[in-house]
């Protein structure tokens, strides 16, 4: 089960916290600028699977492998593989010690040891290209929620990840400022990006989206393109979720 | 009142000289207690069982005992121990209010790390950031904030629990007040003098925190 084309892939996953078995058994891989969305209901495990991708969670059983490398092994350093593993998270975690530049350019210099003046231009291009170029020089403390979760986004991806994730990256959001952020996201598949995305913004899934997981009750309980999972969904826990949402 | 002030005039020289045995043995019990209780912190918050464990006996014994009986441990023990250093009275004293300082502080440090958000710890791995990094870069510039105005009201209780050093006659401000009170037999004068510098400084002190304090929330 080699293939060049998978990013991500997981085998078997299993999470438990003490006696609560959150993932029970997912198996699933990402393919190269493949753009996966997750759904289910709160609870479900969602951002524990996630989680699990890069390590933030260590697995209680199964594999997860990047590039076909077993990361669960504990044989590589974990840093590594996460600098090539960019995540989003929902509640932004900018670093509020340092400017939006610095933010930016701290993992290039630090851990790549890019020359400082290169990562700044890397920066400043990535920065402009969200619309925070003048932001450049603040602190976080004065970006607005949409703001600030474009900067998250801009930090990942001054690392050049071969993927990223998405833990529902709107849901901490005023809706005014649900919509840059999204635009900004629906660039980055466009350009070819591999992106693993929990949302509960079903339009945008569909419409973004190759392939769509329903994650319920820590397994995969559906999964196929977003047409099928959103006009005729098969599994009666799925019809049940949309029902509620859509 | 008038024999205050025969007091102060014949031997304020000496109370300034314990003043300032009194702050700098404060000022070094702190520094050097801080280095030493960011290491037992470190230990105590990292993921090797037995250091976790050595630490937690060790600040559970230092909080656990009274700091006089540290003071008399020390200064019978490190010389017995370290005979060809010849330690003096003061080197020992130092060591033993710096070693029960580094417990109190290292609850202050894991206090002040812990208070960051768990989210700043996530974030700072996710980009791929060593731990090293993660700690040196992300964690601590923004504990600190929280430690710095805890770490002033230790320096301020270690200003007052200097005295007990006096038991050992190390030359603080209760020394002076010893010192003063035998020779000139004028035993409540003296006391007073030493305590209203006590008071002078660490109220002082306590006030210069509080404005610390606001300008470390006004910059949040
Ligand atoms: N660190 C943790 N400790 C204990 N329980 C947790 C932890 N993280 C998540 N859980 C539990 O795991 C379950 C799944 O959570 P989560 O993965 O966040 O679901 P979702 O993202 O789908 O809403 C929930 O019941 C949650 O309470
Ligand atoms: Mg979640």
């Amino acid at each position: 089960m080699t293939d060049n084309n998978i990013i991500l892939r997981t085998e078997n996953l299993h999470k438990s916290f003490g006696k609560l078995e959150v993932l029970k058994g997912i198996s699933t891989a990402i393919h190269k600028g493949e753009v996966v969305s997750i759904i289910g209901p709160s609870g479900g495990g969602k951002s524990t699977f996630l989680r699990c991708l890069n390590l933030l969670e260590e697995p209680t059983d199964g594999k997860v492998y990047f590039k076909e490398q077993d990361i669960t092994d504990r044989k590589g350093s974990i840093a590594k593989f996460r600098q090539s593993i960019g995540m989003v998270f929902q509640n932004f975690n900018v670093f509020p010690n340092m400017t939006v530049l610095d933010n930016v350019i701290l993992a290039p210099t630090l851990e790549k040891k890019v020359p400082k003046a290169q990562a700044r231009e890397e920066a400043m291009a990535l920065l402009t290209r969200v619309g925070l170029a003048d932001k450049a020089d603040e602190y976080p403390r004065k970006l607005s929620g949409g703001q600030k979760q474009r900067l998250a986004i801009v930090r990942a991806m001054a690392m050049h990840p071969e993927v990223m994730l998405f833990d529902e990256p709107t849901s901490a959001l005023d809706p005014e400022m649900v919509k840059e952020v999204l635009s900004v996201i629906e660039d980055l598949t466009r350009s070819g990006m591999t992106v693993l995305i929990v949302t509960h913004e079903m339009g945008f899934a569909r419409e973004v989206s190759d392939r769509v997981l329903f994650i319920c009750d820590g397994v995969i309980k559906e999964e196929g393109g977003p047409d099928q999972i959103f006009t005729c969904p098969r599994d009666p826990a799925t019809i049940k979720f949309l029902s509620m949402v859509l | 009142m008038d024999k205050i002030i025969g007091l102060l005039e014949k031997y304020f020289p000496m109370y300034l000289e314990g003043l300032w045995g009194t702050l700098w043995l404060s000022a070094v019990t702190v520094v050097l207690g801080t280095v030493l209780g960011m290491f037992v912190a470190l230990l105590r918050m990292g993921k090797v069982k037995v250091f976790k464990w050595i630490a937690d006996a060790y600040i559970e014994v230092l909080r656990g005992t009274p700091t006089l009986l540290q003071l008399y441990f020390f200064w019978i023990g490190l010389p017995k121990l370290l005979p060809f250093l010849s330690l003096s009275d003061t080197a020992c004293i130092l060591v033993a209010m710096t070693v029960n300082a580094s417990a109190y502080i290292s609850e202050i440090i894991r206090a002040g790390i812990g208070a960051v958000d768990r989210g700043q710890w996530e974030a700072a791995r996710s980009i791929g950031l060593s731990e090293t990094h993660v700690m040196t870069h992300v964690i601590l510039p923004q504990a600190v904030k929280n430690i710095l105005p805890a770490l002033c009201n230790e320096f301020i209780s270690t200003i007052k629990g200097t005295s007990l050093a006096s038991v050992f006659f190390v030359g603080e401000l209760m020394t002076a007040y010893k010192t003063v009170a035998s020779a000139t037999f004028l035993q409540m004068q003296s006391l007073l003098i030493a305590g209203v510098i006590y008071f002078t400084i660490t109220f002082t002190l306590s006030k210069l925190l509080k404005l610390l304090e606001r300008r470390l929330t006004v910059s949040d």
